[in-house]
């Protein structure tokens, strides 16, 4: 790519047409970085990374961290909160998702590639070498964050950007917003089903109201945890595919028939749960199924209705089998329901606020009386743990029985790609447009201001 | 300003003070000027019904990032009339959006991060309705409701 160099350029140059900006859309489960004006992100890597328990190194990406090792630790920068909490780490690994597929590395420094060793080569100035060395000094970023994130975080990513990259020019986009404007809508209420978090964002004419920002733990993970409640009490054997050598079919029930492998030192705990977790996403896309309503699950007849709808099979990796019914049913309905969420030693129940249909109450319980009808008609759903068969449907029926007089109105991307990259590819699209160019903080005016300018011009 | 940074081409402010000083319109459309720099007057209408102004949104035609052209997207700004029962009239311009749930990505994107600047650029509007289906554009189920609350 033909690039003017960004640190003598003019501002309109480098955001014109000559340069693409980057767009970096962290989450808990998969880091997202691209080239703005692509239609998805060209680099989606797992957030988790491993720590050599010897010498502290670190790994990223999916194929540094997925062969079974003895001594990689496998960890995660987001706190359950949903905040970063270890800020090395998590520039270093937005840095990866960044430089391993879409620009490169930088070569290194010509005094510092051991081609110049000599004892006088003290004849480079600091400065410039600086300069140099930063990695992402060409493009502009636009960065996105949860609707919670503090201001001390969101000056923290400036920060990294800025200082640690370099990069010309930055901007920072709630990703409740960049969902709401992708899905055509200057104001709606965004619910975000991720993995880590659910989150309810009213945004009203294009403005995030951060009053009304609810969030909960009763997203993936929390589902993952109810299926692993579920396994334990069915005595269903969790087995991820990096135990199994080889297996043969058996019967539905039966213990498998599998070579596993063996290992002189098992991988660690945190390894086996990251992959315990994909089998896990497997049987959430195959077998597991939201009740649609009208009404909880443990309504009437409603569970005598669930369990004559045909059940599902699942095969583990090692070839046990079995078929799902109603359980299928039941771990997600602590999603809506806290009084159904399984519970054992590992499962705390969930309260009533932390469910979908309270959040979506609290959340509009803050926004002006006139706006919640809107709100209302242009429900905006989002994040992959929204793909989750009726969960749609479930909703909408919650949302019936709580309101029952403005009309309801959900609006979910049936495009795979748009409803789970909504907010890169709503950050994708706006970091291409030519007349957004004004809306950068350049490096200049973070010079002049601080890091304290991102809640000034990114609101 | 919008999050988008698109600005509102002068002529969007004088056709709108012409259709509310002078009634010389009863409707005027708006689009994003196809280098996406500005939102721009793309036709004014005088006709009364309703269903004319309808029909234009339905069939509006927006082009992508490719320049390919498919569903549109508007912005309108209607003057509203309503007649009470004891014929007293009613005149109320109000802002109409129209970006329907079948449009591109790229084209619900830059429409709903530039109504702002519209809304804005526009002073006295009377309602603000966001209309994503045909069935948000009819006039008795929909819009009258929103824009007559109290009637
Ligand atoms: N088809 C599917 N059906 C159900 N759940 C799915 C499906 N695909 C992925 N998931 C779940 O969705 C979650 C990932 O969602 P998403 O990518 O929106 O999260 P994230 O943005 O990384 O996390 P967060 O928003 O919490 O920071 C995981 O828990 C995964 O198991
Ligand atoms: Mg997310």
């Amino acid at each position: 790519m033909a690039v003017p160099n960004a640190n003598t350029a003019p501002l309109s140059e480098y955001a014109g047409d000559e340069v693409s900006a980057l767009v970096l859309d962290p989450g808990w489960s998969t880091t997202r970085a691209g080239f703005a004006g692509e239609d998805a992100p060209k680099s989606v890597i797992p957030t988790h990374y491993g720590v050599s328990s010897s010498d502290s190194r670190l790994f990223f990406g999916e194929n540094a961290i997925h062969s079974p090792q003895a001594n990689l630790q496998i960890k995660n920068p987001w706190s359950a909160d949903g905040i970063v909490e270890d800020w090395d780490t998590a520039a270093k690994l937005w840095e990866y998702s960044i430089t391993s597929r879409l620009t490169g590395p930088k070569p290194t420094h010509p005094e510092k590639n051991g081609l110049n060793d000599d004892p006088n080569g003290e004849a480079m100035e600091l400065d410039a070498q600086e300069e140099v060395e930063k990695p992402l000094t060409e493009n502009p970023l636009l960065m996105t964050e949860p609707g919670w994130n503090p201001v001390k975080a969101r000056e923290k990513y400036i920060e990294i950007a800025m200082e640690d990259w370099g990069v010309p020019a930055y901007w920072l986009g709630r990703s409740g917003v960049l969902a709401a404007f992708a899905a055509g809508k200057a104001s709606a209420l965004v619910v975000d089903v991720g993995a880590n978090i659910t989150s309810v964002t009213p945004v009203v004419d294009g403005i995030m109201m951060k009053k009304g920002v609810q969030k909960s733990p009763l997203a993936g993970n929390f589902v993952s945890n109810q299926i692993r409640a579920m396994f334990k009490q069915n005595q269903v054997p969790l087995t991820p595919h990096y135990m199994v050598s080889s297996k043969t079919a058996v019967d539905a029930g039966a213990p498998s028939q599998a070579t596993y492998k063996k290992f002189e030192t098992a991988p660690p705990a945190s390894y086996r749960r990251l992959q315990e977790e994909r089998v896990l996403t497997e049987f959430k896309e195959s077998v597991v199924q939201c009740w649609t309503g009208p009404g909880k699950l443990s309504n009437g007849t409603n569970e005598e209705i669930a369990k004559s709808q045909p059940p599902r099979p699942f095969e583990m990796p090692d070839g046990w089998n079995q078929v799902f019914g109603l359980d299928r049913f039941k771990v997600t309905e602590g999603l809506f329901d806290e009084t159904a969420a399984l519970e054992d030693d590992e499962n705390a129940k969930p309260t009533k606020a932390q469910t979908i249909p309270a959040m979506i109450q609290a959340a509009l319980n803050q926004v002006d009386v006139d706006q919640r009808p809107h709100l209302l008609n242009n429900v905006v759903v989002t994040g992959a743990s929204s793909f989750l068969p009726g969960f749609n449907d479930r909703l909408n029926a919650e949302l019936q029985g709580m309101y029952p007089s403005p009309r309801i109105r959900l609006s979910a991307p049936g495009n795979t790609i748009e409803r789970k990259y909504a907010s890169w590819i709503g950050g994708s699209i706006l970091g291409s447009l030519g007349s957004f160019h004004q809306m950068w903080i350049s490096k200049k005016e973070y010079d002049e201001h601080g890091a304290n300018i991102v809640e000034k011009r990114c609101k | 300003m919008a999050q988008s940074g698109i600005k509102v081409a002068a002529e969007c402010v004088t056709a709108y003070e012409e259709l509310k000083s002078k009634k010389a319109f009863r409707f005027i459309l708006f689009k994003i000027s196809d280098d996406g720099k500005e939102i721009v007057v793309d036709e004014t209408g005088k006709e009364d019904d309703w269903d004319v102004f309808r029909e234009k949104l339905i069939s509006s035609k927006s082009k992508d990032k490719r320049g390919k052209e498919g569903v549109g997207a508007r912005y309108a700004v209607y003057d509203f009339h309503h007649t009470s029962g004891e014929g007293i009239v009613q005149e109320k311009p109000g802002l109409l959006s129209w970006i329907p749930d079948d449009a591109g990505v790229f084209v619900k994107m830059t429409y709903a991060g530039s109504k702002e600047a519209l809304k804005m650029a526009l002073p006295g509007l009377a309602a603000d309705i966001q209309a994503s289906a045909t069935e948000d554009l009819e006039y008795e189920g929909s819009v009258r409701p929103k824009v007559f609350k109290r009637l």
